[in-house]
């Protein structure tokens, strides 16, 4: 069976099993377990304490609690991911055997949540490298041990690198003088104007 | 099998086998704490005060127990091959009972810990993808050159490293053939027939 919130693949056996637990617990307890699993993906931590007073009733073990949590994390996600609209998830997930009401509450706050939950995602995605910030300082150069009159302007750069990995910022740091900063300017213009006729 | 104690192990653990099996057990507990986490020489002073006895032959007898138990999980030695063995050291019987259910009752934990403690190589992590389209350098405009970027994360004993890769889409297609004929290798006869012969 191909589901378009897997992205037109087949659903994955221990999802089935989650939805079979999840349909223990009442709509309105699903709804508030699916909005913590929303808070955590968004970024604020999670409350466990409350999760752990919303399935006390229905006697979840712990591994059924992290169970359920990671069936949801993974169908808001991969809804989010494939830009499935609610109702299509709705859907789809009647089909695999959840009750309608928790699917309705459910898929309420996945399409409240859907747009951030995809700019979080593209934020997040793979990047090389960032850069955090630019600083720059123009000087005249009068002599030097070699020439004694040199008169020259020059251009220090420090470029502040971000790597995409480990978040920290390493500053990269060139003189150029006014003809090759001239040439790195020119390049960097087509570049610009490269990229302003991509966007449509 | 059986283990073959050579002389000093034999005589550092005589000091054991003529203890009450209270203070047997807490001798036990020692180990096991030490084993998990490493010795601590302070615990032998409190002890060989306590007992009466000089420090060299607490250290002695703690290690001594430390290195049995170990040894039998290595070999994975069942109940009756391990009372065997100690009856080479001359213990009374409740002695002999206390060691057993000493050793089986931390056979597992004592086992995970030795399988941590052998070789290693780097173990998977995470691998992020990204797929980019190339459209224009500042040799050459109106490319359309797909590429996809990967990042590896390997973890070895705690370190993580970072690896960055690029591959076109042929070579991403070949790759995933491959490791897919490696995993179907696990469904072959061949595998299987292995498989159950090992237990």
């Amino acid at each position: 069976m191909r589901f378009r919130f897997c992205g037109d693949l087949d659903c994955p056996d221990w999802v089935l099993a989650e939805i079979n637990i999840l349909s223990k617990i009442t709509s309105v307890k699903a709804k508030l377990l699916g909005v913590q699993v929303l808070k955590n993906m968004l970024g604020d931590s999670m409350d466990y304490e409350k999760v752990h007073k919303l399935t006390s009733d229905a006697k979840f073990e712990t591994g059924d609690i992290k169970a359920s949590i990671a069936a949801l994390t993974f169908i808001m996600s991969s809804a989010a991911k494939y830009d499935v609209d609610a109702e299509t998830l709705s859907n789809e997930l009647q089909q695999l055997g959840l009750p309608k009401e928790h699917t309705t509450s459910l898929c309420k706050s996945y399409s409240d949540a859907q747009t951030k939950l995809q700019e979080n995602f593209r934020e997040s995605s793979l990047r090389v490298s960032m850069l955090d910030s630019v600083q720059w300082r123009v000087d005249y150069i009068l002599s030097s041990s070699e020439l004694q009159h040199v008169n020259e302007p020059s251009v220090q750069l420090k470029l502040n690198v971000k790597d995409g990995s480990s978040q920290e910022v390493n500053p990269v740091a060139v003189t150029l003088t006014s003809d090759k900063f001239r040439v790195l300017l020119y390049e960097l213009k087509q570049a610009q104007t490269a990229m302003e006729n991509l966007e449509l | 099998m059986l283990l073959a104690f050579d002389d000093s192990h034999k005589e550092h653990l005589s000091f054991l086998v003529d203890l009450d099996p209270e203070v047997l057990n807490e001798f036990g507990r020692i180990s096991m704490n030490f084993i998990r986490k490493g010795t601590n020489p302070k615990v032998f002073q409190g002890a060989a005060q306590k007992l009466g006895v000089p420090v060299e032959t607490v250290q002695h007898g703690v290690e001594g127990l430390m290195f049995l138990l170990t040894e039998s999980c290595k070999y994975m030695l069942s109940d009756i091959d391990f009372q065997d063995s100690v009856m080479t050291l001359g213990c009374s019987e409740e002695t002999r009972a206390t060691l057993l259910a000493l050793y089986l009752e931390n056979q597992r934990e004592i086992r995970d810990i030795l399988q941590e403690m052998s070789m290693d190589l780097p173990h998977y992590r995470d691998l992020e993808w990204r797929f980019d389209m190339q459209l224009s350098s500042r040799s050459l405009r109106h490319q359309m050159v797909p590429s996809i970027l990967l990042r590896l994360v390997t973890e070895d004993e705690g370190e993580r490293s970072t690896t960055m890769m690029e591959t076109d889409p042929v070579n991403l297609v070949h790759m995933t053939r491959v490791l897919e004929t490696a995993l179907q290798e696990m469904k072959s006869g061949y595998c299987r027939r292995i498989a159950r012969n090992i237990k």
